[in-house]
Parts: C-alpha cells; structure tokens; sequence
C-alpha cells in the first residue's frame, strides 16, 4: 500500500526533471472512453456512496438525537447539541480519553518518524544484504494494527514476559508493564514505534531522489557528514517527511486495536489506555449511546481535520519543493 | 488511507487542463450512483421475508458460546423442527466477545433475530428500550409454562413489570478454591457461612503458608460487592436508583485495603490481569491465588485449565444473600412478526423434557425443577456434578432475588473496576475512590 504512494511526494520535485507525459495523455480521453472509465469506476463509486457518504450523513444527523442503536427509527428524539454540550461540560471520560490520545499522538510520533528516518538512512547505503534488511524492519508494518501482534505485545511486556527476563539479565527487576496504569500507555507507544517500517520505506524513496551532484557540491564546499545531513538531506526531504507527519499523525490519533486488545475492551487498567476511538467504541456499542458516540466521532474528524489545517499552513515554512514551484 | 492519496493527487493534477467536462461526468456518474442505490436496497430487502403465505415459519435465533453449547442447542431445535415440521430456524452463534455489538449492530440493521440469549446485564438495557416483548401475557394464559419454575428465578427475568426474558438456567456466585494447594500445605477449606474477616485471615494464612497469596481481591467485581451490600441490608440498585451510599462503598474498598495490606491477595497488577481476562485467566487457575470469585456454573470450563482440584463454596457472609440468578435468558424481540411461535419454542426450550435432557446444564441448571432433578440425577461430569450440589445445597438458604441490574449497569461495573483499581494502585484512598465511583455511576444510570 504505502509503496504504490511512496513516489507521491515527490512527484512535484522531479516533475521539472521528467516532462509529465501521462498529463497530456489524459486530456484527450474521447467520449466514449470516458463513459467506460465511469462504468468501471461505478463499484467503487457506488461503495463511496452507500458503505462511506451515506452513513456518514446519516451519523452526522444521529449526533443531534439520543440514538441508542436498539430503538426504532421512528421513535429516536432530535436532541439538538445536548451530545455536543454533554461531551465539553459534563463527561470527564471524555476529557480524559483526549488528554490520553494527545499524548499517545505526541510522544509515539515524533518518536516513530525519527526511527524511520534513522533507519532508512542505514538503509540507504549499498551493502550487502541490505534488501533483507529494509524488509525486515518493514515487516512489523505490514502486521498493521492486527490483534495478534497486540497480544504477543501484551505477553511480552506482562510481568513474566520476555521483556522482564532481558532485564533480568542486567539485574534490573521489571515491572508489569502492561498491567500497570503507569506505563500501559507507554508499552503501547513503544509498539507503535517498532511499526515504522511504512514511514521508513517513504523516506527510503525520498533519499533515493536526492540528486548526488548536491553532496558531490557539498563535500567540495567542505562539509561534514552531519552538514550535509542538515543543508542537504533535510531540505531535500522535507516533503516527504512532511507527508509522513501529515500520515503518521491522523494514524496515531486512530490508534485503536492495540489498546483494544490489550485492555481486554476496556481501557484499563484505570482508563489508561482509554484511546479517543476506544471510548467512542465503548460509548456506542456497550453504553448503546450511538447518538453520543456520533457526536463523539464528530468532533474527532473535525479536531483531525483542524490539526491538518495547521500542518498544511506551517509546512510552507519548512517544505522546500527543489523545483521551486512553490516558493 | 493511503490509497486515497492516488485519485486526490491526479485530479487536482488534471484539473488545469478540462475542468468543466471532469466535472459533468463526475456529477452524471455520482446520479447513476443515487439513482442505482435504492435499487440496491430493494434488492437486499426482498431476502429479508421469512413468514411464507403457506403456514410455514422460519425463525431466526442467535446466541453466544462455544461449539459444546452450539450442538446441544442445534439438536434441541431440530427436535422442535421434527416435532413441528412447519418451523425451521435460522441459527446464528458466536463465541461471547463481540455478541452484543453484533446483536445491537443486527437490531439496528432492522434485521433482529426473532429469538436471542441475553444476561442480567443487558436485559434492562434492552427491555428499557422496549426491545424485548414483554412474556408476561403468556405466561398468565400458559402458553409460557413457568409452573415449575422457582419463584425468585421467574422474578429475576421481571423488568419494569415486565417479563422481559425467560431464564434459561440457574446459577448463582461461588468461591473457588484451589483444594490441591491446600491439601499440600496442610491448610483448612473454606466453608460456607465463615464472615468476611475470617475470610481475609484465612487468605492471609495461605499467603503465608502456601506462598501463593490467599484470595483474588475483588474490590471490582461487581458481583461480590452486590452480595456483601445485600448482607449489609442494601442492594445494588432500588428502583431507579442506586441502592448504596458512599460510605458503603468506602468500607468495601476499606476492606480490601485492609486484605492487600495484610498481603491476603496479589499484588495491584496481578489483581487486574484476573479482572480483566477471560474465565480461563482466572488466577486459580493460573496459579496465581488461591480463590477467584466466580459463578458456580463456571466451575466446569475453570476445571479445564488446571490440573489441580477445585472446590467450591459460597460467598463469604450469610449466605441468604446469594439468589438464584438467570445465568442467561431468553428473550424474543418485540417486533417479531412470529411472536406466537417464538415464545413456544422458548417454552419448548425450558420444559420439554427431552429438550432439556438434551441440554443439560450447558447454560447453567435446568429453570424447571422437576426436570433439573433429572438432569442432575443423569450428569457424569465430575465437576458439573459438584457445581449442581453446590447450586442445590445453596438453593435453601436463597433470598429473594434481587431486582435485574438497571440501565446503565454496564457502566456502572466499569466505573466499579475503575475505582477499585484506583485504590488497589494506591492512586486514591478508599473513600476518595468511593466518592469518585458514586458520582460516576449516579451520571450513567442518569443518562
């Protein structure tokens, strides 16, 4: 998935490079051709419309009403913005369900951009081997969000698990990492930092297209290995990890199956792990508040969006685009 | 996600060459959408039917367990397809986790099933929103034959007065001990009737002796605490409310604080992982201490994950305070166009005694009590055995059954287990811990 887009940044960089014939190709699509990409495009159009648009309206519509998923339609109440007012003055859950995924968003992806970085920047030298490298640290990506690796998380970090027995070795005692309210959260962040490898291979694309004549000008201009990485490697790469920060972070407020899983659905122990959507999931379906849980999910997209906003209108102070389009 | 990042990126890249065409097409190609859904719709709606014109009925029923429970109820139904060869069931069952996400998630959908198994837990959330049909008119015209049932069991499926689910077995709150580990360590059982002081000292006893801390500290668990509220002359609820002080609340946890002090129990994280997993996680079965506050009728899957001997007892206190609880119900959805029929296969389910042969104690003891005395004559499963023996001796000294857990009451046990924890952490002193439990549960069931 994240290899098919992995060129998507910087794509404008080398468009001045590569003259773009697919663009020229396109415009002259006949009639007829069009009609056809319309006919093939229809399953998707549809699915858009019916499992993603429709739904989506309709939850809109559900966070003004006291929707309990189990009443009939036509009994369900307009409530106006009591779901909106409840969430911001009177549900402490809810203030504490942001405040924990705030956190999680803000150590876990800094954290997991610059392990990506780090790496695809071994990664980006040829020696021997290093193909199976580059898969191997993308492997735990391609495990996404699945429950099994959740659980070897929570059996690795428990009081008997083989984390604690490393320590051992040192002569550090452990603690129960994942049972303790303390450091839950903190177990799960180290998980979504071990799954860098998407963020990685993104950022092993971008390198690739930073042109050596750059290094060859610095190096006779004197600069060090750590020069060239600032001057050179970073404003080359700022689209993509621009990209990344943008992808990584809408991940990161999402996090959900880990926490799932590892708290057996509850959030515990004692609502640390109680992730934004974990709440809106247990509000929803155990609670059968849907009316809230929409409202809930609501205010998430937008909180989203709004966060994107802000990056998009800081990135021009730090994206360089090498074809200068933007600038 | 990441997909989605293609067509966005193209056709703003397309967009300077043909603007206005792209967005006809874009817009004649969304109708055709608009216009083919309804269609779609129809089209799904048209396999919805299930009461034919020619008498014959197909009811569809759901339930929650494992394959054991998925063959005894199979074979049961297709005895009432043999017997009434005009009915036929649509089975569809799940392993507990996800059930009632999937049975709120199939109501929603407009598609519920006409019979489904729900617990205590949810049974006032679902008759609270009217979507359970109310029993009561059959059994006053004994379409519904609950004669045989015991009083306090028929009561306890009572919501709003309204017979919100029938129950499908009986079982009620036990004290699982490992037998082995005390054996071994020249240690005495506990029995029924001993106080909850001389429980804790007891446990503390083991921790000592045995090396494996006495008792799972059950501060969270709602089911202990509802038993120890009602020897102290309370409940859980009453009526709409809750049926406990914060003061109470304190000495419980106050309790607890005591037993972990004396080290009559594991330590915080231990007690969560026994809170929070699965029957087969319980730490008298991990070895992890020496008693799990169950249900009696777990006692057969518990067996299955040690090879140490289990025994049984009540709850600390008297035990008048236990009740012959519905381990499970049936209930049938209110807008079920085969009402009739559903609730006799229920009746089917409950008294017909080959049905009920055939099923058991899966879902806990027999609710008619002629037939639980000959299933419980004919089980060869040595723990089953015990567990019946236990639920029967037990039997005699039950109170009234106490009124089914309000809506909310999900809620209410997670704010419980959040409290607990947070005094067992050493986050909050008990009564901070209580205040913090009674706020929150008072916002639930208020909501």
């Amino acid at each position: 998935m994240a290899l098919t887009t992995a060129p998507d940044p910087t794509r404008r960089g080398t468009g001045s490079v590569r003259p773009d014939a697919t663009r020229r190709g396109t415009g002259r699509i006949r009639h007829g051709e069009g009609l056809a990409g319309y006919v093939f495009l229809s399953p998707w159009l549809i699915g858009l419309m019916a499992i993603t648009a429709m739904p989506m309206l309709l939850s809109l519509y559900l966070s003004f009403t006291n929707y309990d998923i189990l009443t009939p339609w036509s009994e369900v109440e307009w409530v106006g913005l009591a779901n909106y007012e409840r969430m911001f003055t009177s549900d402490p859950s809810w203030w504490h369900s942001v405040r924990v995924t705030l956190s999680f968003a803000l150590i876990a992806v800094p954290l997991k951009l610059a392990a990506a970085l780090g790496v695809a920047l071994l990664l980006n030298r040829a020696w021997r081997g290093v193909g199976l490298f580059r898969g191997l640290f993308y492997l735990p990506s391609l495990l996404g969000g699945s429950v099994a690796l959740a659980i070897v998380w929570v059996n690795m970090f428990n009081r008997e698990g083989a984390f604690n027995s490393f320590l051992a070795l040192f002569g550090i005692e452990g603690k129960p990492w994942v049972n303790d309210p303390d450091w839950a959260l903190e177990t799960l962040m180290v998980l979504a930092i071990w799954q860098f490898g998407a963020p990685m291979v993104i950022f092993l694309a971008g390198l690739k297209q930073v042109p050596t004549e750059l290094y060859e000008a610095a190096s006779v201009d004197g600069a060090g290995a750590f020069r060239k990485f600032v001057n050179v490697t970073l404003p080359m790469l700022s689209p993509v990890i621009f990209f990344n920060l943008v992808l990584e972070t809408i991940n990161g407020f999402q996090g959900f199956t880990a926490a799932f899983v590892l708290s057996n659905g509850t959030g515990g122990p004692v609502d640390s792990t109680l992730m934004y959507t974990l709440n809106l999931y247990i509000t929803g379906f155990t609670d059968l508040e849907m009316g809230y849980a929409s409202a809930m999910a609501w205010v998430f997209l937008i909180a989203i969006a709004l966060i994107t906003v802000v990056f998009f209108s800081t990135g021009r102070f730090w994206v360089h685009y090498s074809d200068g389009e933007d600038r | 996600m990441h997909p989605a990042t293609h067509p966005t990126a193209n056709a703003s890249d397309g967009r300077t060459y043909r603007t206005p065409l792209l967005r006809r097409r874009l817009l004649r190609g969304m109708l055709a959408a608009v216009v083919a859904l309804p269609l779609v719709g129809a089209a799904a709606a048209c396999g919805g039917d299930d009461a034919g014109s020619d008498g014959k009925v197909k009811l569809s029923i759901f339930w929650w367990g494992g394959d054991a429970r998925a063959q005894l109820t199979e074979q049961a139904l297709d005895l009432y397809t043999t017997k009434n060869p005009d009915v036929t069931f649509e089975k569809v069952w799940q392993a507990n986790q996800g059930y009632f996400d999937k049975l709120a998630t199939l109501t929603a959908g407009g598609n519920p099933p006409d019979i489904f198994q729900i617990d205590d837990n949810f049974l006032a959330e679902y008759a609270a929103r009217n979507a359970t049909l109310d029993l009561k008119k059959y059994a006053d015209s004994g379409d519904l034959d609950t004669s045989k049932f015991p009083p306090s069991l028929l009561q306890y499926g009572e919501v709003d007065g309204k017979l919100a689910g029938l129950a499908a077995g009986e079982n009620t709150q036990g004290l699982v001990y490992n037998k082995t580990l005390l054996t071994k360590n020249g240690l005495p059982e506990p029995t029924t009737g001993m106080s909850w002081e001389e429980h804790i000292a007891w446990a503390e006893q083991v921790s000592k002796k045995a090396g494996v801390p006495g008792t799972q500290d059950p501060s969270a668990d709602y089911k202990a605490f509802w038993v120890w509220l009602r020897q102290q002359g309370k409940d859980l609820y009453a009526g709409t409310d809750l049926g406990f002080t914060t003061e109470d609340v304190t000495r419980w946890f106050e309790l607890w604080k005591g037993a972990r002090d004396r080290g009559a129990t594991p330590t915080p994280d231990i007690i969560h992982e026994g809170n929070a997993t699965d029957i087969t996680k319980q730490l008298v079965v991990t070895g992890k201490s020496g008693t799990s506050w169950v249900w009696v009728n777990q006692m057969p899957e518990l067996k299955k994950n040690t090879a140490d001997e289990l025994g049984v007892v009540a709850y600390p206190g008297d035990p008048s305070a236990q009740w012959a609880r519905a381990s499970m119900y049936w209930s049938v959805f209110r807008g079920s166009k085969n009402a009739d029929v559903a609730v006799d296969v229920i009746n089917f389910l409950a008294n017909d005694p080959e049905a009920v042969k055939l099923l058991g104690t899966d879902r806990g003891l027999p609710s008619n009590m002629d037939l639980r005395r000959v299933v419980s004559d004919d089980t060869t499963d040595p723990a089953m055995k015990q567990s019946i023996e236990v639920e029967n001796t037990l039997a005699e000294t039950f109170g009234e059954a106490p009124q089914v857990p309000i809506k909310g009451h999900s809620k209410v046990r997670a704010e419980l287990i959040k409290a607990a924890e947070n005094a067992q952490y050493g986050r909050a002193t008990p009564a901070e811990a209580a205040a913090q439990f009674v706020e929150a549960s008072k916002a639930a069931i208020a909501s």
